[in-house]
Formats: structure tokens, C-alpha cells, sequence
């Protein structure tokens, strides 16, 4: 007969920026009968996985989980939603294409014939220009979050959302305080193993022994907690990307606006993000680039660049530590993907959520899933430099298996494999390579039109009409929200 | 504006369930692209493996452009909600394996916990009892699913006569265009440099030349095993039935159930597969430890209508081509693998196979090699994840009232099954895969239906107080006892629409 494992008694997180106390809230949910604490560590600049204000839609329905309502986050941490990411200069100057999200922004449905047909349930082909309804709501300037019935004319459109980071982490806080979330403020001196691959406590200055059952990792590059057990092995991405640095400009002007940019400079990409309290420019920069070029590529003096490492930790979980965020894998946080991953990576912790004490088989399947989620997303930022004109610059960077496959099937054939626990969806990662200019063939189904592309045409004119009517003018929108 | 290239010659080898299903799909999907000809002989029977499937079948029928009722009536077809296996574990035992969910998560944990909890306190019924389909099918009950609710918890699929799926398709593929040529190949004809299959000739003479081959030759699997030698990974350590002795027999009683069974016998087991105008019954066994004519005697002795023929034996054994797709060869069906039937995988297993060779379809006349290295990959995939699963249903058992279950139950396991018991039996999780064929329902039914119990499940099951989800538990199940009264028996719902039906034989 099957037992009930013991509950933790106390679970340290170590790092209270946005990451940690989100993760406390998380953990008080699931386990209201446990402790959290959170443990202060000093904000770490290189923490790409929280230190800008956005993510992907897979945070929308965690926030929406652990009870952080969407509506308050605009109301109190400035938040605005992102329909598209627009790409400039991929495969040219004039190049430009916008990527949306979410599993609707294929507008043939090609998918549907590996869906309805079984077999490869999430492979597809995905010649087709992306079209997608949130790139007609973001050109037009009109959208109002879908009201959450099935067939609403805006249903289909997802988004991110963008906040402002110290009213966001502020937010998080009231709401940790609430659930009972504590603080430490003294600083960790010293690990003290437990003798079994983990920690058994730590040493605060000042406040003696916090002991602990399970201690989360949250504390940024440094890997805090993770770097003082010994077995911890890094995985180094550096020869697939070309870029070692970010560059930060100052905060630009606030900004309105449901399309984020992303431009090609001889440098790496540039990243606009735009927000209530002010547009961000951020420039991923491959090494031995002069001040000059940088602040040309960034278009603004950098107000600080901080150095990376991408890669990953081996295991994020050893003994009874779990690493999340950056402390568990570090790279460019191109698009909101870095915390993507951090969510997703929080998600995966609360399935397969210990007892008091670990188990040695639920460690090694969290260990194999994070791994698998942390790789395809770092293949996803790999592929913004897959395109044309980054190819050109830097020709020479190394690709993972994965991402050589899924580049060959959609050049020659418009298809993108499915990967396990990748972070995109086959229609997202495909509406980004043509979005970057990758250039793709069409497959066998799509040459033997059995597609009905016309039909489908037709059809996608239809519902972006309904959903132009339906969708006010977004600044609209929110006034009303924020009037109310 | 480049000239649209000359269609693929496409050739089809086997005029069996596999070689139908093929050649109908690719001149349906891919329609311009290709010509299809199929060569079959009416001297060589088909083994019609496969007369219980899963529910993908039904989108493939409807792919086609075949009408459900059309296809029921040419097939015999009755309903199928899943799986009773009964003496797997121990004798005496039995669970349903249903198209279908248990219960629903609840806090982000999913219900097994909380059902393990419930169940250690005393205060659950069976697993299978929180379950729609498992309970419409033990009723003998059956409505299509819906979309949303309760009433979409479930999927559905056919028990139908295998041996006549194939000539229903026959008359479809034909109509699609595929050209069907009555005749045994005599020689295989291979590009000398290359390797790549050439032509087929035929005793007539005629010869057959193409630039794709689908092997669906069954398991003599003429073009990929022997002509072009590919090798056989055998799985026979871990699957070791190796026979069938299949027998028809009358039906005893005017209502069947919506179930196939399959019940343990002391070298294998046996099927029990309801269709319209008979039971179909086999006694699948390994003939290292039962010979042929015991088998007969014993299905023969267990089944419960009359005979309608004698005991007919079919051989095969466990595994599968290294490489299904070789040179411009792709077998489909027995020809690339073999898994024997306890999940009734075969059909499934060819649909898969043709599903990637439509996404994977040579372009512009050429077979690159990444796309066959992508197929082989895939469809490794798929047999591996089912033959783990498979492997389960023998190895979890405390039987040892024979050598053959004494054998199965000692074996030692694939190394990827054995991290997923290791994860079940430690902390009552799933190894979480989106791809392949059984998915989170299917092992626990299994793990749970065969005795595997957790030694620990998820500390969360304990938070809520367990009157208030022992109240859940029984609302649901409540509402399972009323949906299941209020749905038609399967063979009013079946006999409803007379188009179904096939014609008493």
C-alpha cells in the first residue's frame, strides 16, 4: 500500500528578487502547511531570467494559477501586453517579419493533419506566411484581453506580458506576505552539507543556523547554493551563440504599444521592449566590439553592459537543492525566453513536488526535463542567429542536433519537428524562423494542395474582421482599466 | 513558374491491411505527386492482424474521405472503449485499460495521489470506478464522446473483422486511383551502383519499375528484410509469444460489450473481440513453452460459442528492422516490425509509419537522407515507447503457476522501462513523453490493474481534508453512475442507424 510522503517542514529560498518570491508563493500554495522563507541575496546583474519585465504566454496561465491576477499587474506593475515580436534586418536591411503566439498563428492548419491523423501528434508542416490575428490586432493598434469564453472573437490570440520590475517584484511580495512567506534579511556565510549530496542548513550572519528540508536556488549567476555542492557540472553553450555580453541603455520614454522590435546589428540583435514606464533597449554583443560600435548598435550610450556565460547546470537539482532561473542556466534573455524558461522550470518543480525528504528517481526525471527545456530554449535564442544576415557575420557557430534538424526540415520541407518539452509550440518556432527571413520550401502535402490555402485565406480575412470590430483601440482600453 | 515534376511511381507490395492503408493515403494526401500501384496475389492470404484498434483509426478513416457507417457495415464493426485484462497480475484479477481518463487533477496534483491516499484510509472504491469509459464499457453501454464535460473524458475505436478492412480500403484505393495488378513477384530488381529497388518482376513477366517501394509484404517483408538484408532487432527476451491460434465462434448472448478482453492463460493469453456477427478469439502463446496443438485444444476448450472454423495458427515473433526506411524502401506493417497484439498497436503502428512518410514524402523526385535518418527516428521511437509498455503487462505479475510466467515476471526489462517503474514504484509518477502512443491514464491503469503499488505518492494528497474529497470523489462518481444510465447499450446505439450494419452472414 501506497503512503503519504511527509510534508516539508521549512523550505529556504535563497533569492528575493521577482524569481524567489514568486517561487515562495508558489510553494505556500501548493504547501500551505509548510514554511518559506526567503532568503536576501544581493540583486545579481547578469539574473537575465528576471531582471527584465517580460516573459512568454506560458507565464500568463502560471501567474494565473498561483492566483496573481492579470488585471492587478496592469492596474500595479505597469504591465501592457506584447501580441508580436517584429524582426528587422534578418535577412536584409529591409527585412521585416512579426511572429506571434500560440497554437492559432497557423493559419492553414497545417498542423491538423498530424493532429487529427495521430501519429506525430505535434510534428507539422508550417510552410504557410505566418498570419496570425494578434499581427493584424498589433498593426491596427486594437486589443482588449480575451474575456475567457471559447468562441469570443479574440479566444485564439495569445500575448505576453511586459511589467515594470520593481513594482511587479513589490506585488509579489504583498501577495508572499499574505500567504505567510518570510524574509531573511541576514547574509549566508556558510553551507553546511548534510552529508547526502545536499545542504542540511545555512550559516546567517548575525541569526545562527537556518536549517532546512529543501533549499531553492534562486539567487542568479552565481548559482549560490548550487555551486557549493560538489557534483555540480556546467554545460557550456558559448560555441552556439556569438554574443557574451548585454548591453542595457537607459529607459527610454514610456511607450504603448502591442509589438515588441528586434533589430540585427553588426553586433547581435537589439531588443526593444516597449512599457508603461518606459521603452528598454537591450543589445546582446559579440565579444571584442569597441564602446563606439556598441553605442551605435544600441543606439544610446550603454548605461551598463554586463558580461554572460550561456550554459547550463548539468542537474539543477542535487541532493535537495533546486536551481531555478539563472542559477540553473544562463543565456541571452532575447524575447522574454530566460524567464519563460524560469517558469517553466518552477512548473515543472511544483509536478513533481518532493516530500520532506527527495527522491533519488523524481530528482533524476525533474533533472532530464529541465535539461530537455533549458536545451530547446536555448535553441530557440540559438535560431535568431541562424538567419541570414547573422550567418553571414558569424558564420562559424556550433548548432545542437536538435536545432540542425529542425533548421534542415523547415528550409527544405516548411517543417518543424516536435521536440519534448521544448518552451515553443512547432507554429511559434516556425513563425519566428520566417519572421528572421529563414527561407522554406513547401512539403508534400502542402504541393499536393490539399491544404485548401484560398479556403483558409478566406476564412483567416473573416476572422480578423470579427476580431478588429471586437477589439478597441488598446490605449483605450486601458485608460478605461486604469480609470476604473 | 518551374514545371510541376513528373509524379512519384510509387509501388505498393502486399495487398493487406498495411498495403491498403498505404496506398490509399498516399494517393488521397498526396494525390499529384504520385501514381500507386499495388501488386498483390490472391494465392498469398493476409494475415488481417488487428481486429481490435485504437482510437487514431478514426481520424485516418475520416482523412480518407470514408463515411463511419460505410466502413462499419463493410467491416462488421462493433465499438471500443478499451481493454479488459483479466489474471495479468494474479489470477482472479481484472481492470480495464479504457480510452479514457480517471478523475480529474486537483491542485496541481494529479488524482491517482489522491485516490492512493483515499484508498490507504479505506475510504475509495476501484480505480476504474472514477472513470466514464471503464464503466460504460463494464455496462456494456456506448454514445460518442462530447467535446466538453464529463461525457469528453473518453475516446473511442473499432473491433472489426481485419481480413475484410483491407478489401473495403481496396475499393477506396481504387477509386483514388491506385492501380491494383494481380500477380507474385518473382525477382527483385536493384540498381547495380546504388542498391535502390528498381522494378519488381512478376511470374507474368511484367515488370514493375518505380522510385519509391513500400514494403507491406507482411512478415516474409521481401524487399527490406531479404532483398535488401536490413537487420532484425529481435525483442523476443522481452515479448516472447511467438503464435497465435485464432478462432471464431458464434456469439453466446444478443448484447456485447464495447471491450475487447484479454485474458492471461498459462503460456500467453487470449483475446476475446466482440464484432457484429461473431466473437473473435485467438490464444496468443510461446511456443517455448506450449506446442501448436496444445494451443488449439485450449482455445477450442475456453471459448464460449460454437466453432465456426477450425483453429487457425499464425506465427511471428517480436521486434523490429533496424531501419524501417532503407534505400527507397519503407516498409509498413509486419514487414518493418512486429509487437505482439495485447494493446492492439499493429494498425496503429502501420498509421504511424505512413503519417511520417507523408510529413517525410521525397520532394522534387529525390529521397534525401535526412528525411529517412528523421523517419527511422521517429518510428523507432513509437515501437520502442510501445514495446516498454507492453513489456509491463507481463513483467508486472506475481503469477508463478507456470514457466512461462515464470519467466516473464524474472526477465530482466529494458533499462527505459525499468527508470519508469523505478520513478512509479518510488514516488507514484509518470515519466512525462508527448510523443509515441500511451500517455499518463494507460500506465497507471496498468501499474494499478496489475498490483504495482507506489511505495510513497505526492505529500500534497494529505492536505485537504479527506471527508471533503471523499464527498468529490463520490459527486464524481455519482455523476458517472447517471451519465451511464442515461446512455443507450452498445448495441441499441449500434443497431440504431441500420447503415452500420452489415448483413447477417
Amino acid at each position: 500500500m501506497s503512503e503519504a510522503r511527509a510534508l516539508p517542514q521549512r523550505i529556504v529560498v535563497a533569492g528575493d528578487g521577482p524569481l524567489g518570491v514568486l517561487t515562495a508563493i508558489a510553494l505556500r500554495r501548493a504547501l500551505p502547511r509548510t514554511e518559506a522563507i526567503v532568503l536576501a541575496i544581493p540583486p545579481d546583474p547578469a539574473a537575465f531570467a528576471e531582471r527584465f519585465g517580460t516573459a512568454l504566454p506560458f507565464t500568463n496561465r502560471l501567474h494565473d494559477r498561483l492566483g496573481i491576477e492579470e488585471e492587478d499587474l496592469v492596474r500595479q506593475a505597469g504591465a501592457s501586453h506584447r501580441l508580436v515580436m517584429r524582426y528587422f534586418g534578418g535577412a536584409g536591411p529591409d527585412w521585416q517579419g512579426a511572429a506571434g503566439y500560440g497554437a492559432a498563428i497557423d493559419p492553414a492548419m497545417k498542423t491538423a493533419f498530424a493532429r487529427e491523423w495521430g501519429g506525430g501528434p505535434r510534428n507539422a508542416e508550417t510552410a504557410a506566411p505566418p498570419r496570425s490575428l494578434g499581427e493584424v490586432l498589433a498593426a491596427a493598434g486594437r486589443f482588449a484581453p480575451p474575456s475567457g469564453e471559447a468562441d469570443a472573437p479574440l479566444a485564439e490570440v495569445d500575448y505576453a506580458l511586459r511589467w515594470n520590475v520593481p513594482a511587479y517584484r513589490a506585488h509579489l511580495i504583498g501577495i508572499a506576505q499574505e500567504l505567510g512567506v518570510s524574509h531573511e534579511r541576514g547574509r549566508a556565510t556558510a553551507v553546511r552539507p548534510d552529508g547526502a549530496g545536499g545542504i542540511a542548513a545555512l550559516a546567517i550572519e548575525g541569526s545562527g543556523e537556518l536549517a532546512a528540508d529543501l533549499f531553492i536556488d534562486c539567487s542568479g549567476s552565481g548559482a549560490f547554493l548550487l555551486s557549493a555542492l560538489p557534483g555540480t557540472n556546467w554545460v557550456d553553450w558559448r560555441p552556439r551563440f556569438p554574443t557574451s555580453c548585454l548591453a542595457i541603455a537607459a529607459p527610454g520614454p514610456p511607450m504603448v504599444s502591442l509589438e515588441d522590435r528586434a533589430t540585427w546589428t553588426p553586433l547581435g540583435w537589439r531588443w526593444e521592449i516597449a512599457g508603461r514606464d518606459g521603452r528598454q533597449a537591450l543589445l546582446g554583443v559579440a565579444a571584442g566590439a569597441s564602446d563606439e560600435a556598441i553605442a551605435a548598435a544600441l543606439g544610446a550610450e550603454p548605461a551598463t553592459i554586463v558580461p554572460f556565460a550561456a550554459g547550463r547546470a548539468e542537474a539543477s537539482w542535487i541532493g535537495n537543492v533546486i536551481a531555478l532561473g539563472t542559477a540553473a542556466a544562463e543565456l541571452e534573455p532575447l524575447g522574454g525566453i530566460a524567464q519563460d524558461l524560469a517558469h517553466r522550470q518552477l512548473a515543472l518543480l511544483l509536478e513533481l513536488l518532493p516530500g520532506r525528504t527527495v527522491d533519488a528517481a523524481e530528482r533524476a526525471e525533474f533533472n532530464r526535463r529541465a535539461g530537455l527545456m533549458a536545451d530547446r530554449a536555448a535553441d530557440w535564442v540559438a535560431a535568431h542567429y541562424a538567419g541570414p544576415a547573422p550567418t553571414s557575420q558569424f558564420p562559424a557557430l556550433e548548432l545542437s542536433s536538435e536545432l540542425f534538424r529542425a533548421l534542415d526540415q523547415f528550409t527544405r520541407r516548411g517543417r518543424v519537428p516536435f521536440f519534448e518539452d521544448a518552451p515553443m509550440l512547432v507554429q511559434e518556432f516556425s513563425a519566428l524562423l520566417l519572421a528572421i527571413g529563414i527561407p522554406s520550401r513547401e512539403g508534400a502535402l502542402a504541393r499536393a494542395g490539399e491544404q485548401g490555402g484560398e479556403q483558409a485565406a478566406r476564412a483567416f480575412g473573416a476572422r480578423a474582421n470579427t476580431a478588429l470590430r471586437a477589439a478597441p483601440p488598446y490605449g483605450e482600453w486601458m485608460n478605461r482599466l486604469l480609470a476604473n | 513558374m518551374s514545371e510541376r515534376p513528373a509524379p512519384l511511381r510509387v509501388v505498393v507490395l502486399g495487398g493487406g491491411t498495411a498495403g491498403w492503408m498505404s496506398a490509399s493515403s498516399l494517393a488521397k494526401l498526396l494525390g499529384p505527386l504520385v501514381t500507386v500501384t499495388l501488386v498483390e496475389s490472391e494465392d498469398i492470404g493476409i494475415v488481417g492482424v488487428g481486429e481490435a484498434t485504437l482510437p487514431h483509426i478514426r481520424g485516418f478513416v475520416e482523412r480518407l474521405g470514408i463515411d463511419e457507417a460505410a466502413f462499419m457495415q463493410a467491416t462488421h464493426a462493433t465499438y471500443k472503449l478499451g481493454i479488459d485484462f483479466r489474471d495479468f497480475g494474479k489470477i482472479g484479477d481484472s481492470y480495464v485499460h479504457p480510452f479514457g481518463t480517471f478523475g480529474e487533477e486537483a491542485a496541481g496534483v494529479p488524482f491517482h495521489h489522491y485516490w492512493l491516499e483515499l484508498q490507504r484510509q479505506g475510504r475509495v472504491e476501484p480505480l476504474g470506478h472514477y472513470s466514464l469509459a471503464v464503466e460504460a464499457a463494464l455496462a456494456g453501454k456506448f454514445r460518442p464522446p462530447t467535446t466538453e464535460g464529463l461525457t469528453s473524458t473518453y475516446g473511442y475505436a473499432y473491433q472489426f473483422d481485419a481480413t475484410l478492412f483491407g478489401p473495403f480500403l481496396r475499393e477506396h484505393g481504387k477509386s483514388l486511383g491506385v492501380e491494383r495488378i494481380e500477380g507474385k513477384v518473382v525477382e527483385v530488381r536493384q540498381d547495380p551502383e546504388s542498391g535502390d529497388v528498381t522494378a519488381l518482376v512478376l511470374e507474368s513477366g511484367q515488370e514493375l519499375a518505380g522510385d519509391l517501394f513500400l514494403d507491406c509484404s507482411g512478415f516474409r517483408s521481401l524487399l527490406l528484410g531479404q532483398t535488401l538484408s536490413e537487420e532484425w532487432e529481435d525483442w523476443s527476451h522481452w515479448l516472447p509469444t511467438d503464435r497465435a491460434a485464432a478462432l471464431p465462434c458464434s456469439h453466446v448472448t444478443d448484447e456485447f460489450l464495447p471491450l475487447t478482453s484479454a485474458i492471461a492463460m498459462p503460456a500467453g493469453w487470449r483475446w476475446r473481440i466482440p464484432l457484429q456477427h461473431r466473437m473473435g478469439n485467438g490464444y496468443v502463446f510461446s511456443s517455448r513453452f506450449l506446442s501448436e496443438d496444445e494451443a488449439c485444444a485450449a482455445i477450442l476448450g475456453a471459448v464460449d460459442g460454437e466453432p465456426l472454423a477450425d483453429p487457425r495458427v499464425l506465427r511471428f515473433r517480436a521486434g523490429r528492422r533496424k531501419a524501417s526506411w532503407q534505400k527507397n524502401v519503407i516498409a509498413v506493417g509486419l514487414s518493418s516490425g512486429f509487437l505482439e497484439p495485447l494493446e492492439s498497436t499493429s494498425i496503429y503502428l502501420s498509421q504511424m509509419a505512413i503519417t511520417y512518410l507523408i510529413e517525410l514524402f521525397p520532394l522534387d523526385g529525390r529521397i534525401d537522407p535526412r528525411d529517412r535518418e528523421e523517419f527511422n527516428r521517429l518510428v523507432d521511437m513509437e515501437y520502442d515507447r510501445v514495446r516498454d509498455f507492453l513489456i509491463l503487462h507481463f513483467h508486472a505479475t506475481t503469477r508463478d503457476d507456470s514457466e512461462f510466467w515464470n519467466h516473464v515476471r524474472t526477465m530482466a526489462v529494458p533499462d527505459t522501462l525499468a527508470e519508469k517503474l523505478a520513478l512509479w514504484r518510488e514516488a507514484g509518477r509518470i515519466e512525462k513523453y508527448s510523443d509515441g502512443l500511451f500517455y499518463d491514464a494507460s500506465w497507471i491503469a496498468v501499474y494499478l490493474g496489475q498490483g504495482v503499488w507506489p511505495e510513497r505518492h505526492d505529500a500534497r494528497a494529505q492536505l485537504p481534508d479527506p471527508a471533503q474529497v471523499q464527498r468529490a470523489m463520490a459527486g464524481l462518481r455519482q455523476a458517472i453512475v447517471s451519465e451511464i444510465a442515461a446512455m443507450p447499450g452498445h448495441r441499441e446505439f449500434l443497431t440504431a442507424n441500420a447503415q452500420r450494419l452489415a448483413a447477417a452472414p
